[in-house]
């Protein structure tokens, strides 16, 4: 499955170049002549969203955990980096991957209990973590300051350089979000992210072929939440303000919702539902079709389930996966693994 | 976009040209607010006040229109941050109102900071608010004035030991820590503090905790829907202690919700719709043709808000621009609105007469001071 | 003395609101062992139904619940036909079991709810309805030191008719015994002549039309009808059912009066805020340490 077997390689090159000049070049002077600051932080929004369903892409889609919390690592980035700023004034190129590692810290002791769980039992418990880590965010108002939220002043600060012009900003935002999700590409298209598969497809026979499952869920938990935490510091950055409300439950759904769409297992996949799904509204904003946006996401939603299963680009389908999985999916769970069952 | 401006800079031309045939400058205003979502109903509320002041202003005959650009933020400060950023990108834009909550408000003057688009927003009452830069105006009195106004009012009641409970928010923090801090300085006690997540279902164990250290009185932070359920449920147990709320929890769909359990209540507000003074009953009339229903405190200082606009706006044609316009918003002085006279301070902060209210009989009555 | 009993009693009546969605909610996701993440939005449509029909004739409560029952278990005909059966394409056992499938659904029955919640909130608004002052249940009952309301015995008979009729047909009745078979091996129930959808559906219409009650009940004793009222409670009977054991009714029962009686307790030690944060620790606890409930039955699956 990784790159480099397909037969399209010389392709696949050419494409990447592409989308590169596309963000770092096309897209930029697209804004530029466009000379509207709105749609540099709509471009902004799309890219933070788009770090955030690729981590989420590594977890859901490769190793196909799924996940319903993803918001509250994005959320622990962000407050990190934004506590980081306030309180001690450090600059951003410090504050992100501090934030990235804080997430990755609370991802890792959360996967620690909970990677034993399995299928719909492990979602739920990402669920009511991420709802504990959101009513922490909401209600220790002695250090999150609850929801009067944090404010940061100049907020995109690269040592002395002021950054927080909207041309600039978009750049330091294509970078770090370009740079990682090439990070997360090459984990899922290594032997690493083929592990990860087999564990998608069947952990137990992975495990059979001697691939340490468990540990492997919580290294690419670790990860995807490593990432979110990035994400989440570039939103404190180019926002200039955190606030609880914007790590909710529905904020998980949302970047699950883009995933799905995308197709499971797909990176580019995850890539393009991030584009869609923070574009669509922005479009129907234009339209004046503002208050069924909610309505529409999830429409669109429901019927990419219905009609097409893999998802705009996806490599698993719901179906194939189900069919694949005739041998595995009516054994009991060995009792000493602890795990719960049918899978 | 280009031809608008190009129509604007012609329209211009025109007027300069052959005064005969001029044609009125349009004058175009953001107004950010959440149309839908958790919080909708406010922002609705907010969208008819704007448009019966901005219906009455168009009657008026003014040498200009004025043209009100409605923009749904839904509460999140991330869409707040792309409707500023927007708002800001259109030059025929040269003011902003909104948004409801501080937060978003709040994300929302990052950019209007930076880009210098004059911003009044009718209900953002986060003490770093108007802080932020010289940018930023409110039309919402704040605890810190409402805190110690309440506190005296409480204290002359001979109520010495006060339980406090308001909602987790930006908001309902302050609302504690001003009284607080204000009660206690008069030497009076706080028996239970307690903060409750907005649209709580059940009080009832809440209010069992504040009954159980027999407080004289509570003082509490809440919107009507919360402000609904803990009145009903203090009647339900049997609980009797006076109730003293704030002007946000004034709105006759608090006694709707709340019936005969609503009674009693004692808040502060400063705009009551049984004022008889002409200009309130105007908006009453306006507000009940639109609505079948009374304007409640946050309509009537959204209605006050956009009035504060239009008449720096005035003051400032011909010349308008973001600059001149937050200049005529800062010299706004004892503007007679529907929630009293407004100046705004050094601080951009508007000084206001609060008023003194108790439910009886499903009605919002006016105390004699 | 007399505090803490009436935290206990307001915890034990938070409880019998949270058991009474946990029944119905259990009836699907756990006997009937189907993901389903629209019950919060059954449950709202079943109060606004209700806010309907009140407004259009005010019939007496008995005629309200059933007018709502009807509504509910037409909800439920629905949303099976539109989130579930599309995904029983193939009737293998690998597929009418398998993880995809239940991602599957668990997917299409959350989009279903988004699409539910936002298109009431489109027709109605977000704010609370106003409920007619009389029909709200909340006539206080003074028993000694204590006080309940007239709504806590009529939520408390419902969800005990409920449980008793439920248990009654599941475990008594042809019927009940078609829906554990399906739950247990559907295809097994299929070549020993279980009709399979029929059963599936009749579930659904069951667990939806005792879902829609709870969210009138509910609606009438608080006189809070609002487009996300669902979603807390749908939660907290989602966590009184994986506490109970998954596929127990009764122990689903118990486990959210314990959720009750805990939330009203914590009030008294820690600050009311946090009093949300107990039922999330409950369902961590519970998964971690009680994989099978925390009354440890023999259970097989899941």
């Amino acid at each position: 499955m990784s790159a480099s077997e397909r037969p399209g390689k010389g392709l696949s090159r050419l494409l990447t170049l592409a989308i590169l000049i596309a963000v770092f070049a096309l897209a930029p002077a697209a804004l530029y002549l466009a000379g509207r600051s709105y749609l540099y932080q709509v471009a902004n929004l799309i890219m933070i969203f788009a770090l955030l369903s690729a981590s989420m892409h590594l977890v859901t889609g490769v190793a196909g955990l799924l996940q319903l919390g993803h918001a509250a690592f994005y959320g622990v980035g962000a407050y990190t980096a934004a506590l980081l700023a306030t309180r001690f004034g450090l600059p951003f190129p410090a504050t992100m991957p501090l934030a990235g590692l804080a997430a990755a810290l609370v991802a890792f002791l959360v996967a620690l209990p909970t990677m034993r769980l399995v299928s719909i039992y492990f979602a739920v418990a990402t669920l009511g973590i991420g709802q504990m880590l959101y009513l922490i965010m909401l209600n220790w108002v002695d250090v999150t300051k609850g929801p009067n939220g944090i404010l940061l002043f100049n907020a995109l600060r690269i040592f002395n350089f002021d950054a927080s012009k909207p041309a600039i900003a978009y750049y330091v935002v294509a970078v770090v979000t370009v740079v990682s999700i090439l990070v997360i590409h090459r984990l899922s298209h290594s032997y690493y992210g083929n592990a990860l598969r087999a564990l998608r497809e069947d952990d137990q026979c992975a495990e059979a072929m001697g691939v340490e499952t468990v540990r492997l869920k919580i290294q690419s938990f670790t990860i995807s939440g490593f990432f979110a935490g990035v994400a989440g510091a570039l939103w404190a950055h180019t926002a200039g303000y955190v606030s609880p409300a914007d790590f909710s439950f529905t904020v998980s759904i949302l970047i699950l919702s883009m995933v799905v769409l995308g197709g499971l297992g797909s990176l580019p996949g995850a890539i393009v539902g991030a584009v869609i799904l923070i574009g669509l509204p922005e479009l129907l904003r234009e339209f004046k079709a503002g208050d069924y946006r909610n309505l529409i996401i999830g429409l669109v939603l429901f019927s990419v389930i219905l009609f097409l299963p893999r998802g705009l680009i996806g490599e698993a389908s719901a179906l194939d996966l189900m069919r694949r999985q005739f041998a595995g999916a009516w054994r009991r769970a060995p009792d000493r693994r602890g795990g719960m069952g049918w899978r | 976009m280009h031809t608008r401006r190009s129509l604007v800079i012609l329209a211009g031309a025109l007027a300069l040209a052959a005064p005969a045939f001029a044609q009125q400058p349009t004058y175009r205003i953001g107004y950010q607010l959440p149309l839908t979502g958790n919080t909708a109903q406010y922002g609705q509320d907010f969208k008819n006040a704007a448009e019966i002041a901005l219906e009455r202003f168009g009657k008026a005959g003014k040498p200009f229109k004025v043209e009100i650009v409605f923009e749904d933020s839904r509460s999140d400060a991330k869409e707040g941050v792309a409707i500023a950023r927007k708002f800001v990108d259109d030059k025929t834009i040269v003011g902003v109102l909104g948004d409801f909550t501080s937060g978003v408000s709040m994300a929302a003057a990052q950019v209007y900071k930076d880009a210098g688009m004059p911003q009044l927003s009718q209900t953002a009452s986060h003490p770093d608010f108007v802080k932020i830069s010289k940018w930023q105006f409110r039309n919402i009195t704040t605890q810190a004035q409402e805190g110690p106004l309440n506190a005296d009012w409480m204290w002359s009641q001979g109520y010495r030991k006060v339980a406090v409970i308001a909602e987790q928010s930006d908001w309902g923090q302050t609302v504690v820590s001003y009284f607080v801090d204000a009660f206690k300085a008069k030497g009076g006690q706080v028996t239970v503090s307690e903060m409750f997540n907005r649209g709580l279902a059940d009080f009832r164990p809440i209010i069992t905790k504040i009954a159980r250290e027999r407080p004289d009185a509570i003082y509490t932070g809440f919107f009507y829907e919360d402000g609904a359920q803990f009145l009903k449920q203090m009647k339900q147990l049997g609980a009797t202690i006076p109730v003293h709320s704030t002007s946000a929890a004034y709105n006759q769909q608090l006694i709707a919700l709340a019936g005969a359990d609503a009674d009693g209540m004692k808040l502060t507000a400063t705009f009551l719709p049984n004022n008889p003074a002409a200009n309130v009953q105007e908006f009453v009339s306006a507000w009940k043709a639109r609505t079948n229903q009374e304007p409640g405190q946050f309509p009537a200082q959204a209605y006050d808000a956009v009035n504060i606009m239009l008449a720096a706006l005035e003051r400032a044609h011909p010349n308008v621009t973001r600059e001149s316009l937050r200049d005529q918003l800062a010299a706004t002085k004892e503007f007679p609105g529907v929630t009293g006279a407004t100046t705004f301070d050094a601080n951009r902060e508007p000084a206001k007469q609060l008023m003194r209210a108790q439910v009886k009989g499903g009605v919002f009555a006016p105390i004699a001071n | 003395m007399d505090y803490y009993l009436q935290q206990l009693v307001i915890g034990l009546s938070l409880g019998m609101v949270y058991a009474l969605v946990a029944i119905g909610f259990t009836l699907i996701f756990g006997v009937l062992n189907v993901v389903n993440f629209a019950h919060g939005e059954v449950y709202t449509i079943g109060a606004y139904a209700g806010l309907f029909v009140v407004a259009a004739w005010a019939p007496p409560l008995a005629a309200l619940l059933l007018a709502v029952l009807a509504v509910g278990a037409l909800t439920g005909v629905g949303l099976e036909r539109l989130a579930f059966r599309p995904f029983r394409r193939f009737t293998d056992e690998a597929s009418l079991k398998s993880r995809a499938m239940r991602e599957a659904t668990l997917m299409s029955s959350l989009a279903l709810s988004i699409i539910a919640r936002e298109a009431i909130e489109l027709i109605y608004g977000s704010q609370f309805q106003t409920v007619p002052l009389k029909l709200l249940l909340n006539e206080p009952i003074r028993l000694g030191p204590v006080t309940i309301v007239n709504g806590d015995v009529i939520i408390f008979v419902t969800a005990l008719a409920m449980l008793l009729a439920l248990q009654f047909v599941l475990t008594r009745t042809r019927v009940g015994l078609s829906i554990r078979a399906v739950s247990n091996n559907a295809l097994g129930a299929r070549y020993v002549g279980v009709d399979v959808d029929r059963t599936i559906a009749w579930t659904f219409v069951v667990g939806s039309a005792m879902g829609a009650v709870a969210g009138i009940l509910v609606g009438l004793y608080y006189g809070a009808i609002f487009p996300s009222m669902g979603f807390n409670p749908g939660v907290k009977a989602f966590v009184a059912m994986v506490m109970g054991g998954l596929s127990s009714i009764p122990g689903a029962v118990i486990c959210a009066l314990i959720i009750g009686v805990a939330e009203a307790l914590s009030t008294i030690f820690v600050a009311s805020v946090w009093q949300e944060l107990v039922a999330y620790a409950f369902l961590i606890v519970t998964l971690i340490f009680f994989p099978r409930g925390i009354f440890g039955g023999a259970r097989e699956r899941v």
